[in-house]
């Protein structure tokens, strides 16, 4: 209850003042994670109201009480020690601390890893600059930047990267959880709500930290199961010439260098392309993902993301950036 | 050097007749008050750039997919602001006031080095004049000024920027321990007769604290500088994670200098506001000495807490717990600073002067900016709030709130001293509450962008995240906040332009400095009083209840 009132005066301040919701706040949690944090935070968020309003208030009284008025001359009382007042002023504090050091430890167990069980998910999270790669190794499927997990169910994160450090950060399922090359970090996440949810690198990762977002869909178990099933698929075959050519331009051409087209390759060092178009945004999850926008990155994709890896490809002739738009989009 | 040559050096510099070039004079200086200036006046030129570089991110981030300034263009912008504001503005700043007034409060005639504290000044100003060449070679670096690698490798860095930041912190580190040396010896040794430790002034102690962190503090981060050159240029692989070097190493050594140095940006303005607050109530520091024992177990402390800015790396959950316990600590001896001062003003006769509006208003906004600290510092709020814009209106507040404040109070409290002449009021105060509003419209929303899930270093946001309203009011803020300045720029214009009148003591103040003409002799002091307490003057002042009187505890 009190958690509840807490909670609403805060939003709604927080509403009031911004005049819009569907912000990524770890205060409108998704998981029992980000709501064991969000619970801490609150109370830590109403003592910390208490302390700024005895010091401030202190301050404003002493500053109104005590000012010096015209003509006064007596010379003030030059007190300079009081043993009691020094004593409560380091002695409260010492306790507020230490509540907030059992809460804090409380509120780590709260959170921490359960025990794996069959039926968890695991997930391989993978930072590059600027886009995430998401691997399930047991499903035998790789996409990049939208992470689907199923309502419910407890996944476990292990978390690299190939190049710089990047921070994995869904505030509405967990804190963050820094993104190391060379060392394997671990998280997990569950959530019980059915959503979608806003996430971004949050450790400053070079040119387009900006732009390396993600979302994590948290699907119904049949929704799930639909979206495992397609991702599973091979690629969709080509329909018609134009597609074709596209096709062979990826696998043959400059493009199968670094994209996979099908879930096994040699190497990942950009995004998975088999299902393109079952994702509904692009470029660090920063575009919305449609034939016009594809096109305008096929023509010149420095001018939508400065700076991304795919600076050498700027003069595609027409007719082949045509024949890639064409197979591309039926990669459902 | 024997001690005739010593002052033969210092004599026919400074305020010498004999020399008539005036720009000759300021370059060659040994003299102590002349060096401070210096330090102060490079200090603000550095803090308007800065400010300029403030504003330009202000008005890219107004809304929504700005295009004010270009990814690249920021991220060097966002460096450059930070790096400047830690190194070439507070620092400078709190070295400028502490080289102006160290020898003036203990009573002494100059440093005990004033060539290396001239050496220390020019270090100084050319490793930021190198820095700021960066622009003009290939682009200024663009990693934030923790430039964590392995992001700032050849690989991932591959402009000279990298270089010139670390060569840059390299002198930086040089400059500061020198001086910093010569703080401890000064003090140690040219103390005025009967000034034993516990008649020190407060500032002159938080200056000493703070040159003991320096010197403890900066050889890691002059370390990690040259190992970061070595990895680019020498085929070492200290950072480089595909040649089998660590990618957390280099956190590990920089916040082993980082988070001290955050100490060393703010200790200088505890002291600058535990002058200025008894001042201005007319009375006694409240508890001086557990005032100085609080500034001296901050500092240690400060050295054992620098993991809490690495509570998301995936350090062990027990190392976690011992930096977050640590971390709470630091917020006891803080707390005890900030009642002294409550308590110094309680049963005083405070006189709002401009000095003390900033005093004041340094303690209202680095409250704020503590109790922000100690949330951080419990791990799972942490996890939520790294790394987003709560950490930056904590620094804020701490930094500008907490240091800058304190130093404009310092500024105002001392301009007559340095200068013969006093700020005008009207616009003291103008620039006080201008800045103070302003203050708050760019830095308080931080903590709400914060909540609200927004991450620090970004060039360029969505929209429909919540963050937009308040990213614009910001900016705004940003603007009120620059105004402000420039309030402050036409005064100490307006000021320059009036005869010297100001006269020794215009604060009625307490500490030897007040005794001395404004400004000071080269010389410093005709003859020094002998010191029978904290506050000599007070005792000349008021010898029927001189402190000295009072039983000394």
């Amino acid at each position: 209850m009190r958690k509840i009132i807490y909670s609403s005066i805060f939003l709604s301040l927080v509403i009031i003042l911004s005049g819009c919701t569907g912000s990524p706040s770890f205060l409108e949690p998704a998981s029992p994670i980000s709501d064991a944090e969000a619970s801490l935070y609150r109370t830590l968020l109403l003592m910390s109201v208490v302390v700024f309003i005895v010091v401030e208030g202190l301050l404003l009284f002493t500053i109104i009480r005590f000012k010096k008025r015209e003509g006064h001359k007596v010379i003030p009382f030059q007190r300079y020690r009081a043993l009691i007042v020094e004593a409560t002023y380091t002695l409260i504090p010492i306790i507020v601390v230490v509540a907030i050091f059992i809460l804090t430890v409380n509120t780590m167990q709260t959170v921490a890893a359960p025990s794996a069980e069959s039926g968890d998910l695991n997930i391989q999270v993978t930072g590059h600059q600027w886009w995430w790669e998401f691997d399930y190794p047991d499903q035998n499927i790789i996409t990049a930047n939208e992470l689907h997990i199923p309502v419910g169910t407890t996944v476990f994160l292990t978390l690299n990267s190939v190049d710089v450090i990047h921070s994995f950060f869904v505030s509405q399922l967990s804190g963050k959880t820094d993104v190391f090359p060379g060392i394997t970090n671990h998280m997990w996440l569950r959530s019980d709500t059915v959503g979608a949810y806003y996430g971004q690198c949050a450790e400053f990762c070079g040119l387009n930290h900006a732009n390396m977002r993600f979302t994590v869909f948290v699907d119904t178990p049949e929704a799930y199961q639909t979206w495992v099933k397609n991702q599973q698929q091979p690629p969709p075959a080509p329909q018609n010439d134009l597609q074709k050519q596209g096709q062979t331009l990826i696998i043959n051409g400059v493009c199968g260098v670094c994209h996979l087209l099908g879930q096994d390759g040699p190497q990942h060092v950009a995004p998975n392309l088999t299902h393109l178009f079952s994702r509904s945004r692009f470029a660090g999850d920063t575009y919305d993902l449609n034939e016009a926008n594809l096109r305008r990155w096929l023509q010149d994709n420095q001018a939508m993301k400065p700076g991304n890896d795919m600076k050498s490809i700027k003069t595609l002739p027409q007719d082949q950036i045509d024949a890639l738009v064409a197979y591309l989009t039926q990669l459902k | 050097m024997s001690a005739q040559s010593q002052a033969s050096a210092i004599l026919p510099k400074g305020n010498s007749p004999a020399r008539t070039n005036a720009f000759v004079g300021w370059i060659a200086t040994t003299d102590h008050k002349r060096i401070g200036i210096l330090y102060i006046t490079t200090g603000i030129f550095f803090f308007l750039v800065a400010g300029i570089f403030a504003l330009l991110m202000r008005l890219q981030l107004a809304e929504p997919n700005g295009t004010v300034l270009t990814n690249a263009q920021y991220n060097q912008i966002f460096t450059m602001h930070g790096t400047t504001m830690i190194f070439l503005v507070v620092m400078p700043l709190s070295v400028g006031f502490g080289n102006f007034l160290v020898p003036l409060m203990i009573g002494a005639r100059d440093m005990v080095f004033p060539k290396l504290n001239a050496l220390s000044y020019w270090i100084f100003l050319f490793a930021g004049i190198f820095l700021y060449s960066s622009f003009f070679f290939g682009g200024a670096p663009d990693k934030g000024w923790f430039s964590y690698a392995p992001l700032t490798e050849l690989t991932y860095s591959p402009t000279a920027g990298m270089d010139f930041w670390a060569l840059s912190v390299i002198l930086l580190a040089i400059s500061s321990t020198v001086g910093s040396i010569n703080f401890i010896v000064t003090v140690a040794q040219l103390r005025a007769p009967g000034m034993t430790l516990t008649r020190i002034p407060l500032f002159v102690w938080m200056m000493v604290v703070l040159s003991f962190l320096a010197v403890f503090a900066f050889p890691s981060i002059a370390t990690a500088a040259s190992l970061l050159l070595f990895d680019r240029y020498l085929g070492t692989h200290f950072f480089n994670v595909q040649q089998g070097g660590s990618a957390i190493l280099w956190q590990h050594l920089f916040w082993f200098f980082g988070h001290p140095e955050v100490y060393i940006l703010v200790l200088p303005t505890f002291g600058i506001i535990s002058e200025i607050i008894p001042v201005f109530s007319g009375k006694r520091l409240f508890s001086y000495k557990t005032v100085i024992l609080a500034g001296i177990v901050i500092a240690i402390l400060g050295f054992t807490v620098w993991a809490h800015h690495m509570f998301a790396t995936g350090l062990p959950q027990a190392a976690l717990l011992i930096f977050s316990a640590d971390s709470f600590l630091i917020a006891i001896p803080t707390g005890v600073k900030i009642f002294a001062w409550l308590a110094t003003m309680w049963g005083g006769q405070l006189r709002f002067k401009t000095p003390m509006l900033f005093a004041l208003g340094f303690i209202a906004l680095f409250t704020i900016g503590g109790i922000s600290g100690v949330q951080m510092a419990s791990i799972p709020v942490d996890w939520q709030v790294t790394d987003t814009y709560y950490v930056l209106a904590h620094i804020h507040y701490v930094l500008f709130g907490g240091s800058i404040f304190g130093l404009f109070a310092g500024m105002y409290y001392w301009f007559p001293k340095m200068s013969g002449r006093l700020l005008n009021e009207r616009w003291g105060k103008a620039h006080f509450w201008l800045m103070f509003i302003g203050m708050n419209m760019v830095f308080f929303p931080m903590h709400i962008l914060g909540i609200l899930g927004m991450p620090r270093r970004i060039y360029t946001y969505a929209e429909g995240l919540g963050w937009d309203g308040w990213n614009l009011l910001m900016t705004i803020g940003a603007f009120v906040v620059a105004v402000s300045i420039l309030v402050f720029l036409i005064n100490f214009w307006r000021s320059m332009r009036q005869p010297a009148t100001a006269g020794n003591d215009p604060w009625d103040g307490f500490t030897l400095e007040w005794l001395t003409s404004s400004p000071p002799p080269v010389h410093n002091f005709d003859n020094v009083p002998t010191v029978t307490s904290p506050r000599p003057v007070w005792d000349v002042k008021h010898p029927e209840i001189a402190d000295a009187q009072q039983k000394e505890h």
